[in-house]
C-alpha cells in the first residue's frame, strides 16, 4: 500500500520554518528586556556563535557533500584579519569603530581565501578534499606563525579589551538569524537543489547542465564569509589571539559533530545540534564532574551508532535508524 | 525571485521593528541570593568570597592542580590556623569559589563572568598559563575587579594598561637575569639563544638578549623553533660552529630533554647551558640522568631558598606544610599560588576594608618579604622587585646558586666537555 502523503497547505508549508525562525529571533531579541545577567547574555552569544558555525559548515559539508575538515581555517583568517587591522592600522574615530570597520573585512578576506583555495581543492572528490582542507588548515597556521611582524608570531596579538556583552548578544543574534535564513532560502532555491544534485551525483549534475564548479565555489565562499565574520567577532571578544587558540582542530570537529547530531544537510539540524551539544557539555560538566569527558564521549559514540543521520534525519526517515525503526514499530502496533 | 523579495522584505521588516524598539536595559546582574544573605546578615559569620577558574582538566591539568593546591594551602591556613582575615576588629572567614576552565579561553571567559556577576566574589585569583590569564584579566578589568595571579608571566599581560591585574611572580623578561649576571662575572663572553615560538618563551628570550647586552655578553646567534618540536639537532649543529660560551634555550620540559640529548650526541660543548623550563623539575634528572649535571635553570622559587615570613615560616617550613597537606613536594607553581593569595590577604588587612579601590591602593603600596620572596608591585602590576633564582644540577641535586642571599651552593663554571665527564 502506498503511504498517504500528508501535506500542509502549500504556502504555509513552505514558509512555516522561516516564520517560526523569525518569531524565535524576535523572542530572543526581546529576551534582554526581561532583565537578564551579563552571564546569560554571554552564554547566549556563545551559543549563537556555535549555531552559526555549524550552519555554515553544513552548507558545504552537509548540503554540497564536501566534508571540510579544515573549515576552522576561515575562522582563523577572520580572527587574524580583525587582530591585524585593529592593532596595526590607525584607529578611526574610536576603537569600537575600528571593530565595525574590520568585521566585514574579516568576512571578505575569508571568502576571498575560500575562492583561492576552493579553485584547486574543490576539484578533489571525497576524502581527498577533506585531507586537502586539513592540510590548508595546518599550513595556514604555520604561515601565521612565521609572519611575525604582522601576526605577532607565536606570541599572538592583544586587542583592546573593550567588552560589551549586550552588543555581542545582538550582533551574534543578527548574524545567526541571517545565516540560518539564508541557508533556509538556499535549501529551497534552484541553487540549493543544484548543490544537492552535486552531492548525490556530481557527474550526473554536470551532464544536466549545472555549472558544478561555480555552484561549489559560491557555496564555499558563503560558508567561509560568515565563518570569517564569526572569527573576527571571536578575536574581539576574547581580546587576545595566538595560533594555538585560534587555529585549533577541535573547532572543526565541533562543527562536524553538531551538524551530524542535528542532521547533515538539513536546515534546522545543525542549529539544534549546536544547542544540544553546548548545553549537554555544560550539564554533564556541572553534574558529573570528573567523569564528564568520559560520559560525553560515550554519549557521542551512542549517537553515532544509533542516530547516524542525526536527530532530524531520524525523524524524517524512521527506517534508516534503529531508534527510528523502534519508534515506527511502537506506533504501527497501535494502529493494527 | 518573488521568494527572494519576500524573504528580504520580511528580514527588513524584522530589523526595522527591532531598531524602532527602545534600547534594552543594561544587563541586570542580580547578586547570588545565598551569598547575599550571608553578607547582609550582620550577626552571622563574616565571609570574604574569592573566586578563581583554574584548569582541572585539559592541557594544563597538571599545572592547574599545583595552582589549586597552592591556593588550598593558604585557604586552609587562613581559616583554620590564622583565624580569618582581620578587618576592623572582625575576623573574616574565606570562601573560595573554584571552577574548572578546561584550558579553554571560552570557558575561562564564561566562568570569570559567572564569578563576578553571579557568585559576586569580592576578589579574583588567576588561572594557570599566560594565555588564559590574558582572557580572564580583560574581563576582570571590564568590571573593575581585582585579579591577582601567580601563573601568567608573559610580558604582554602587563603592557595593556590594566589597573586591576597584579602578579607576584617574576615576569618572563627577567627569567635569565641572575644566571647571566653570574656567568658574566665568572668570565663568560658570548651567548647563543634558541627558543620556542610562543608567548612565554619569546618574552624570556627577548629578556635574555636585553640582559646579555646589559652584562656585556656578545650575542652570536638566535634561533626559534615551533611548538612541540621533535628534533633540535639542526639548531645545535649550527650553534656548535659558533663556539659560544653560554647556551640559552627552551620553552617546555620536553625541549630541555631534547637539547641535552642533542648537545651530547653532537658534542656541543658550551661552558654553560641555561635551559628555561625543566632543570628545576626533579623529573629532568630522572629522565636524562648524569647528563643533567652542570645544567643551569631559572627558578621562581625553591624550598631551599632562605626567604621567610611570619605567616608560613621559612621556604622549607612551607614545603613541609605543603607535603603534609598534599602528600607531594611543592612545585614553584604551587608556591607562587600560595604567595598570590597571601599577597591579597595582606593587602586586604592593610586596606582594612573590602573596598576594591582601597585594596588596589594597598596592593600598589605593598612591600613585603614572604616565604616566596619579596613582593612589591610596580605601576603595571608586575612584581619587579623579586629577583629570579637560578639553580644548577650538581651531583643529581637541584641546588640554588643565585641570587646570593638565597643561594646554597656555588655555580660550577665552566662545565667540562662531554667527553671529559
Amino acid at each position: 500500500m502506498i503511504a498517504k502523503v500528508r501535506r500542509l497547505p502549500r504556502f504555509f508549508g513552505a514558509w512555516v520554518g522561516l516564520t517560526l525562525w523569525l518569531l524565535l529571533m524576535l523572542l530572543l531579541a526581546l529576551y534582554p528586556y526581561t532583565g537578564v545577567s551579563s552571564l546569560t547574555l554571554f552564554v547566549g552569544s556563545q551559543v549563537f556563535v556555535l549555531v552559526t558555525l555549524a550552519s555554515n559548515w553544513n552548507l558545504i559539508g552537509g548540503l554540497t557533500g564536501y566534508v571540510d575538515f579544515g573549515h576552522a581555517v576561515f575562522f582563523g583568517i577572520g580572527a587574524y584579519v580583525m587582530g591585524i587591522l585593529v592593532t596595526h592600522l590607525p584607529l578611526l574615530i574610536s576603537p569600537e569603530w575600528s571593530f565595525w570597520q574590520a568585521l566585514p573585512i574579516s568576512g571578505v578576506a575569508a571568502a576571498v581565501f575560500a575562492l583561492l583555495i576552493g579553485l584547486p581543492t574543490l576539484r578533489l572528490k571525497g576524502p581527498y578534499f577533506s585531507i586537502a582542507m586539513l592540510g590548508t588548515f595546518v599550513v595556514t597556521r604555520e604561515i601565521v606563525r612565521v609572519l611575525r611582524p604582522l601576526t605577532g608570531g607565536g606570541s599572538g596579538l592583544s586587542l583592546p579589551p573593550i567588552l560589551n556583552r549586550l552588543g555581542d548578544y545582538y550582533l551574534m543574534l543578527g548574524v545567526m538569524g541571517l545565516v540560518v535564513a539564508i541557508i533556509w532560502w538556499i535549501h529551497r532555491s534552484e541553487f540549493g537543489q543544484s548543490l544537492i544534485a552535486i552531492r548525490e551525483d556530481e557527474i550526473g549534475a554536470e551532464m544536466r547542465g549545472i555549472n558544478t564548479t561555480l555552484h561549489k565555489i559560491v557555496a564555499f565562499m558563503i560558508a567561509a564569509f560568515f565563518t570569517g565574520i564569526v572569527g573576527g567577532f571571536w578575536a574581539w571578544q576574547n581580546t587576545v589571539i595566538d595560533p594555538d587558540v585560534v587555529f585549533i582542530e577541535a573547532r572543526t570537529v565541533e562543527m562536524v559533530m553538531m551538524s551530524m547530531l542535528g542532521g547533515l544537510g538539513t536546515v534546522w539540524g545543525p542549529p539544534l545540534g549546536a544547542v544540544i551539544i553546548y548545553f549537554l557539555q555544560d550539564v554533564v560538566w556541572g553534574n558529573l564532574f570528573g567523569v564528564h569527558l568520559l560520559v560525553l564521549g560515550v554519549l557521542l559514540v551512542l549517537l553515532a551508532l544509533f542516530l547516524p543521520e542525526g536527530i532530524l534525519g531520524a525523524l524524517e526517515d524512521r527506517s534508516s535508524t534503529s531508534i527510528g525503526r523502534l519508534l515506527g514499530r511502537v506506533t504501527s502496533r497501535g494502529r493494527n | 525571485m518573488r521568494q527572494i523579495i519576500l524573504l528580504f522584505s520580511l528580514l527588513l521588516v524584522a530589523s526595522l521593528v527591532l531598531t524602532a524598539c527602545p534600547g534594552p536595559p543594561a544587563p541586570v546582574d542580580a547578586p547570588d541570593t545565598a551569598a547575599d544573605s550571608a553578607r547582609t546578615d550582620a550577626d552571622a559569620e563574616k565571609i570574604i568570597y574569592i573566586g578563581g577558574a583554574v584548569s582541572e582538566t585539559g592541557k594544563y591539568a597538571r599545572e592547574g592542580q599545583d595552582t589549586r593546591q597552592g591556593y588550598g594551602v593558604w585557604l586552609d591556613w587562613v581559616n583554620n590556623e590564622y583565624g580569618g582575615i582581620k578587618i576592623a576588629n572582625h575576623r573574616y572567614k574565606v570562601e573560595l569559589v573554584m571552577y574548572d576552565d578546561e584550558g579553554d579561553p571560552d570557558t575561562t571567559a564564561r566562568l570569570v563572568e559567572r564569578l563576578i556577576n553571579e557568585d559576586r566574589v569580592d576578589f579574583l585569583l588567576g588561572p594557570y598559563s599566560s594565555t588564559l590569564t590574558q582572557s580572564a584579566s580583560a574581563i576582570a578589568e571590564k568590571y573593575g575587579k581585582i585579579m591577582i595571579e601567580g601563573n601568567g608571566a608573559a610580558e604582554t599581560l602587563f603592557e595593556r594598561g590594566f589597573q586591576n591585574l597584579f602578579a607576584v611572580l617574576t615576569p618572563a623578561g627577567n627569567y635569565t637575569q641572575s644566571a647571566l649576571q653570574m656567568l658574566a662575572a665568572k668570565g663568560a663572553k658570548t651567548v647563543v639563544i634558541a627558543y620556542e615560538d610562543t608567548a612565554f618563551p619569546t618574552s624570556v628570550a627577548e629578556g635574555a638578549q636585553r640582559w646579555a647586552a646589559e652584562y656585556g655578553l656578545e650575542l652570536l646567534g638566535v634561533e626559534t623553533y615551533p611548538k612541540d618540536v621533535a628534533d633540535v639537532s639542526g639548531i645545535i649543529s649550527k650553534f656548535k660552529r659558533l663556539e659560544a660560551d653560554v647556551f640559552i634555550g627552551g620553552g617546555h620540559f620536553n625541549d630541555a630533554v631534547l637539547f641535552i640529548r642533542a648537545a651530547k650526541e653532537l658534542d656541543f660543548n658550551p661552558k654553560a647551558m641555561v635551559i628555561t623550563v625543566g632543570p628545576s623539575n626533579p623529573k629532568l634528572v630522572a629522565e636524562v640522568g648524569v647528563d643533567a649535571e652542570y645544567i643551569i635553570g631559572p627558578t621562581q622559587w625553591e624550598a631551599s631558598m632562605n626567604y621567610a615570613d611570619e605567616y608560613f615560616g621559612s621556604a622549607s617550613d612551607y614545603a613541609a606544610r605543603y607535603r603534609e597537606m598534599w602528600d607531594e613536594s611543592p612545585t614553584y607553581q604551587a608556591a607562587e599560588s600560595t604567595a598570590t593569595a597571601l599577597a591579597l590577604h595582606l593587602a586586604i588587612e592593610e586596606a582594612n576594608s573590602l573596598d576594591t579601590d582601597a585594596v588596589r591602593e594597598a596592593l600598589r603600596n605593598l612591600d613585603v618579604v614572604t616565604f616566596y620572596g619579596p613582593i612589591d608591585f610596580d605601576e603595571t602590576g608586575k612584581n619587579a622587585s623579586k629577583p629570579m633564582g637560578a639553580i644548577q644540577i650538581q651531583g643529581g641535586e637541584i641546588l640554588v646558586v643565585a641570587p646570593g642571599n638565597a643561594a646554597v651552593a656555588d655555580l660550577l663554571y665552566p662545565a667540562p666537555a662531554w667527553k671529559d665527564r
